[in-house]
């Protein structure tokens, strides 16, 4: 379940780096967000919570959208990378002052939609658990089939190979720059929302899953989405089973352990094109 | 030329012997605190930029700071070091650090360094945290002595028990790093950063090699910043690793980019900026992280090479008043047009 949530999360990651250039280093708080959205709409709203989680998620979209065109648009222009990534670190601090400051230090909880169990060929799983598993995948795989087969992921491709070129070929760069922040922001409420239903929520709860989503970029390739779901379940399988054999804090420390070793091997990650 | 570099250097000269006399003016406890915190903040703000002169944005900082500032603390407390040599010790772990760290980082090119070097600092804070036995878990690290006294025969004993004696200390070993960083800056070796900043391919095929540079400078960059670690353990004499975590390397990012990190003035002036601030309005600390993003945005934004040009951008500006910054680019082209 881990690696499900790695997952959707260092999607969006990796999409905003690859096709545009953006380092979203605000990804951790977009999920946050996303699982305080999912809480307002479900708690204080009373919306059901499937709907409230799609009303999140489309919301965090547009906050992408929004995002993309105000801060990461402008700097653009910049040959270099490093305004990006000065302007995502200042977003990533106004968003987790804002959300520390609205929502204040008390932890929230959805209360879980899916309650129950579930056997699973001899194995037991809780319900919740297995409901996002099944929403991530059919996530990733929607999202593999709609980057290969549709207009406008070919147009995602083709901009995150070469942005001048795919400029020249007539893509509007700024349409599939607002459409990958849309994306990847919405993947990270989804998987805000979801966690939110089985931890609590805290307005700081953005910067452990953001390390990890690097973690699994570095690891799983650089902008190859196939490494991403390998440098996920990779992650996931450490942060589930070392914390059973050493002790629950040595997990990072063994993740960091392979993914230096990894960068040793093969600098450009598992399944990521020579720089 | 000599013309204007005089009045330069004189105010250079006057730059500098201000450090100095400030304790004079500011006695308190209180303000020798933030006057000390300012001078470790240069230092480490300056070794962060020796990272970016090789066109490497490290994110991790922080995590190399508290390398030196525990080992150097650990060596006194459990070991028994005189302070001095942990002080050294503490530059060396850290430079030790980035050794390690750097043969395998320096691979990852660009934004995917940056993104390991994050990694890297969450890492050593959650070390720091778990490995209780050593570090003292979150509580940290308390009752880090102050460097013992210096007895020089025929002058009077210095103690380093007075916040004065540290602050100088501190001033000068900060000083010396300044003046060695900048002598590094404009030796071969700093030309060298600059060009695999530049164009990394262009300096290969000039037969330069990239990846010992880059590792170099991320090694100067730890040593620079464990010293300065191992400073602030022995000032506060006690500190916890929450202090060092992400944010903190953030904030010295921001120091480097808002003050400029094209000068080596730019470190300078963000480092003293961004203490002397937050001291200064105190009342507004819970908000601190959302002044400082905004201040590094809106800096990025309209001075993309930071607060030191900010009189060179004026002076143009009233040069020419209404030209705006593209016609300016355009202009020598018009003036061989003219002609």
């Amino acid at each position: 379940m881990a690696a499900s949530i790695y997952v959707l999360v260092s999607l969006g990651l990796t999409l905003a780096l690859s096709v545009v250039g953006i380092v979203q280093l605000a990804h951790g708080e977009v999920y946050m967000l996303g699982a305080y959205a999912t809480y307002l709409f479900c708690e204080v709203l009373g919306l059901y919570y499937v709907v409230s989680l799609i009303l999140a998620v489309f919301l965090m979209g547009i906050l992408g959208v929004v995002l993309e065109r105000v801060v990461f648009r402008p700097v653009r222009k910049f040959s270099s990378f490093w305004p990006t990534i000065m302007m995502a670190t200042g977003l990533m601090l106004i968003l987790q002052t804002v959300a520390t400051a609205g929502f204040g230090g008390t932890n929230r909880v959805v209360t879980t939609p899916f309650p129950g169990v579930v056997s699973l060929l001899g194995a037991t799983i809780s319900l919740e658990r297995l409901v996002i598993i099944g929403t991530c995948f059919v996530c990733v795989v929607a999202m593999i089939v709609a980057l290969r087969s549709t207009r406008m992921g070919q147009a995602m491709m083709a901009v995150s190979q070469d942005m001048d070129g795919a400029a020249l070929q007539g893509i509007n760069i700024n349409r599939v720059a607002a459409l990958t922040m849309f994306l990847g922001c919405a993947l990270a409420a989804l998987a805000g929302g979801l966690m939110g239903a089985i931890f609590n929520m805290s307005p700081s709860m953005g910067g452990p899953i953001l390390m990890k989503g690097i973690a699994v970029i570095i690891l799983g390739g650089l902008g190859s989405v196939p490494g991403v779901i390998i440098g996920s379940l990779i992650l996931g399988f450490v942060d589930s089973i070392v914390p059973l054999v050493l002790n629950a804090q040595m997990a990072s420390l063994v993740g960091f352990i392979v993914i230096v070793l990894v960068l040793l091997a093969r600098p450009q990650g598992i399944l990521g094109r020579a720089a | 030329m000599s013309a204007t570099r005089a009045p330069r250097l004189a105010g250079c000269a006057v730059a500098c012997v201000i450090p100095f006399l400030l304790p004079l003016a500011i006695t308190g406890t209180y303000g020798l605190y933030v006057l000390t915190m300012v001078v470790i903040s240069v230092l480490l703000a300056a070794s962060l930029r020796v990272v970016f002169t090789s066109g490497q944005l490290s994110m991790g900082h922080g995590g190399v700071m508290a390398v030196g500032a525990y080992s150097s603390a650990l060596l006194v407390t459990k070991l028994g070091l005189s302070s001095w040599a942990s002080l050294a010790a503490g530059a060396a772990v850290a430079a030790f650090l980035g050794l390690i760290v750097g043969i395998p980082f320096v691979r990852l090119k660009g934004v995917y360094f940056s993104l390991a070097t994050v990694f890297l600092g969450s890492i050593i804070t959650l070390i720091l945290v778990d490995w209780r036995s050593l570090t003292g878990g979150s509580m940290g690290i308390s009752g880090i002595p102050r460097p013992e006294s210096i007895h020089i025969p025929g002058f009077p004993v210095i103690d380093f028990t007075s916040n004065m004696a540290m602050y100088y200390l501190v001033l000068i070993v900060a000083a010396v790093s300044l003046v060695i960083m900048y002598l590094i800056e404009h030796s071969r070796i700093g030309l060298t950063f600059r060009s695999v900043s530049e164009s990394e391919s262009l300096a290969e095929s000039v037969g330069v090699n990239t990846t010992r540079y880059r590792v170099l400078a991320f090694v100067i960059g730890s040593l620079f910043a464990g010293l300065a670690g191992a400073l602030y353990g022995q000032f506060v004499s006690g500190f916890t690793p929450g202090g060092f975590g992400f944010i903190y390397s953030v904030y010295i990012m921001i120091y480097v980019a808002v003050g400029g990190q094209k000068s080596f003035l730019g470190p300078i002036v963000g480092g003293v900026i961004f203490t002397l601030v937050p001291e200064i309005a105190r009342p507004l600390r819970e908000y601190q992280p959302f002044v400082f993003a905004g201040v590094l945005m809106i800096v990025i934004f309209l001075l993309p090479d930071g607060l030191v040009s900010l009189p060179r951008v004026i002076m143009r500006a009233a040069r020419h008043p209404r030209k705006s910054e593209a016609t300016r680019e355009e202009e020598p082209l018009r003036k061989v047009i003219d002609a």
